[in-house]
């Protein structure tokens, strides 16, 4: 009797196991691995040299760090709130329409973006874009702006990576806020529409508020997702003009892979993690507020 | 109960497969029953580079009782997979390098220094040996050489303008100027005189050096590094002549130069007749291959410009001994016989090539065989020395900098200077 409760209580643990030995070797592992690394001297050929905080404070100095990390934030401060609106306008516009044809063919076609992957979608866009296609040509005619000097100019650049990011992660984030959408009671609405409150009142006073759990999900998510912009980067631009479009991760990847210093790549690497980290601490502790609010 | 059995052997396999997963099982056993195995990594030389050379090797094979693994490892991703294999003890025996990946390697010890197994004969024999030699050592065996970045011009262009081709920067510089303008009227400049294009998604940044830095820095008698190997050159009063007279080129250039990699500037604005010239990497099928993709293209080329001197970039890459190798004697044997005559007469039947060896004979188009004649000397490899990979991204970085006017010559290439003397100054105070 003792023997199968002790077998009950070991139980669990052992259906955990694979997933646990995983996430140790594979999640666990490479950061402890990588917070090693990124206190020394490493070219990945030659094994580690301890240097203490020497890549750290080379960090301090590095202009080209800086600027990859200006570039990061930026790439942040123009992705973030463009895609929550245009995903949540774009969520609001297919549950209002879903029985049209138009919000029928835009409920398909909103996702396919999200299936190609980054590289794909960084090669089609420089392609559009450079390709001189007349369309192409005539709609950005329309602002006075020829494509095909987007991606060599330094300030317009760094633009069309976050508006090609927002274009690709549109679908993903419209499902989920469609989601939330889809959540709300239609008695809420019901009541606001006997009290007077026309649709845009309702949409303030009712669809927010009851999507703000939904919302602070999807705006933690898209600030992570929004550091997900290698290949696009790398496709697009390469980095360039002049690192212009050079994010964390580019630069950690081209100081690891072209220029064999894996150690300072790995301090980079490691700054942007502890950013990510705080983001994800706030929107624990965002979350766990809301949810005692409500 | 048999549910939560399932279960757990569920979990329990699981954690198998995970595990198996995690293993190092060691290298393929293969099924033939050759008594050595040679691993060789090249880099894709042509559409099926596997089976082209497969095909090849069967003679040398049987002779040596070997077996011939030969890896293709994409560009893309060409020198991380020599990196990232080094880290895990996946080596080759023979391994396929391009001149400026060698540092790192060699200063790991990962390569060996390949001077003691050449012979009197092989030095009268293979034409490029000495691109092999790389700080001090001949690290390198050239395999592939003899496509240097040329200045094609197009014929109707200069025709149309009474020029003849350029031979010097004045006379570039001449029909540039002359070349651009509004063909049709409108009042928008639709012919360039020079199709350029900086954006570095290609190939990786070092690729807008290859195709139009080196040779204007070269044509102006300066380099990269100073002979010592101990600070940079670049920066030189020669060097900033050569970049000020490269910015200057800016107002003949297709105006959205800085968005098309160089191939795509190549054969989007050159390839479609709308520039007077056009940089390219060189192929012994130029002839044949042009006829197809630019069929009304009238087009000839120019090796190299000249100021100063000529000269512009043409890679060598090269096979290495890798250190790692069991039986080195074996792989060099490898080594030369891949590049000897024998071997690359049949291979350059299959896929055009500059010949190695005295030899071999020219198998190329006509129109191609005077880069590897008379110009011969007009173009080279870069220098190879220290910290090269960062110095030569930050270079490219600068160069777009100055480009796009956001630098001025002077402060793209002074940050150029002093990024590349501290990186040289650490790495050789480390030296001792």
């Amino acid at each position: 009797m003792k023997k199968k409760a002790d077998i009950r209580k070991i139980e669990p643990y052992l259906y955990i196991t694979p997933i646990t030995l995983i996430l140790v070797t594979f999640v666990v592992g490479s950061v402890l691995i990588s917070i090693f690394l990124g206190f020394c001297k490493y070219n990945i050929i030659t094994p580690p040299q301890f240097r203490g905080l020497g890549n750290y404070i080379k960090l301090l100095d590095d202009s080209k760090f800086i600027k990859a990390l200006w570039n990061t934030i930026k790439l942040e401060l123009y992705i973030v709130p463009l895609q929550m609106v245009s995903g949540l306008l774009m969520a609001v516009f297919l549950l209002a329409n879903r029985k049209h044809l138009l919000g029928k063919i835009a409920n398909c076609v909103i996702f396919i973006p999200f299936l190609c992957s980054n590289a794909v979608v960084g090669v089609v866009w420089r392609e559009l874009l450079n390709g001189k296609f007349p369309p192409v040509e005539a709609f950005f005619g329309l602002f006075g702006i020829q494509p095909s000097m987007l991606l060599g100019d330094s300030k317009s650049a760094l633009v069309v990576v976050a508006g090609v990011a927002i274009w690709r992660w549109m679908g993903y984030y419209t499902v989920i806020f469609l989601s939330g959408l889809m959540a709300i009671s239609k008695t809420y609405y019901e009541a606001a529409k006997v009290d007077g409150a026309g649709k845009i009142r309702s949409f303030f006073s009712i669809t927010l508020p009851m999507m703000k759990p939904t919302i602070i999900m999807a705006l933690f998510l898209s600030i992570t997702t929004a550091l997900r912009n290698f290949e696009l980067i790398f496709n697009l631009t390469g980095g360039g003009p002049n690192n212009a479009t050079t994010d964390l991760v580019m630069y950690a990847y081209t100081l690891c892979f072209k220029s064999n210093s894996a150690g300072y790549a790995m301090a980079v690497s490691n700054v942007l993690f502890v950013l990510v980290m705080i983001a994800a601490l706030f929107q624990k502790r965002l979350l766990k507020r809301e949810s005692s609010e409500l | 109960m048999r549910k939560r059995v399932f279960s757990l052997m569920l979990a329990a396999t699981m954690v198998g497969m995970t595990l198996a997963g995690c293993s190092t099982a060691g290298k393929p056993q293969d099924s033939d029953s050759a008594s050595k195995t040679l691993d060789v990594w090249l880099a894709p030389l042509d559409d099926d580079t596997k089976n082209n050379w497969d095909s090849l090797l069967t003679e040398w094979e049987e002779e040596h009782d070997c077996d011939v693994n030969i890896t293709v490892i994409p560009w893309d991703k060409y020198q991380e997979t020599y990196t990232t294999a080094m880290s895990s003890g996946e080596i080759p025996d023979v391994g396929y390098m391009y001149n400026e990946m060698f540092p790192t390697f060699i200063e790991a010890g990962a390569v060996v220094d390949m001077s003691e197994y050449i012979t009197d004969e092989d030095r009268a024999e293979y034409k490029y040996l000495d691109n092999g030699n790389i700080m001090g050592g001949q690290y390198g065996w050239p395999i592939v050489t003899g496509v240097p970045f040329i200045l094609y011009y197009n014929v109707d262009i200069l025709n149309e303008l009474g020029e003849e081709p350029p031979e010097t920067w004045d006379d570039f510089v001449r029909i540039c100027q002359k070349a651009t303008q509004d063909t049709d009227g409108d009042g928008q400049i639709d012919q360039y005189g020079y199709a350029v294009g900086m954006n570095t998604s290609d190939i990786g940044p070092v690729q807008i050096l290859n195709a139009y830095y080196y040779s204007v820095l070269w044509q102006n008698g300066s380099n990269i590094y100073n002979d010592d190997l101990k600070s940079v050159a670049f920066a030189n009063e020669a060097g900033v002549e050569a970049m000020t007279w490269m910015k200057d080129l800016t107002q003949y250039m297709n105006p959205d130069f800085m968005s098309y990699s160089w191939s795509e500037a190549f054969s989007t604005i050159f390839g479609t007749g709308k520039a007077a010239f056009g940089v390219n990497r060189s192929s012994q099928t130029d002839e044949t291959t042009y006829a197809e993709a630019y069929p009304d293209l009238n087009w000839d080329y120019v090796t190299s410009l000249k100021n100063v001197d000529y000269g512009t970039f043409g890679a060598t890459d090269s096979l290495t001994l890798m250190s790692a190798a069991e039986d080195k004697d074996l792989a060099m044997d490898f080594i030369k016989y891949v590049t000897s005559a024998e071997f690359m007469e049949q291979y350059h039947a299959k896929c055009p090539g500059a010949a190695l060896t005295e030899t071999e004979s020219y198998v190329g188009d006509p129109k191609m065989e005077r880069i590897y004649t008379e110009d011969k000397d007009k173009w080279h490899g870069i220098q190879v020395g220290p910290c090269s990979s960062d110095i030569l991204t930050q270079l490219a970085a600068d160069l777009q900098g100055i480009m796009t006017g956001e630098l001025t010559v002077e402060e793209g290439l002074a940050e150029a200077e002093e990024y590349s003397n501290n990186l040289l100054n650490e790495y050789w105070a480390e030296q001792g």
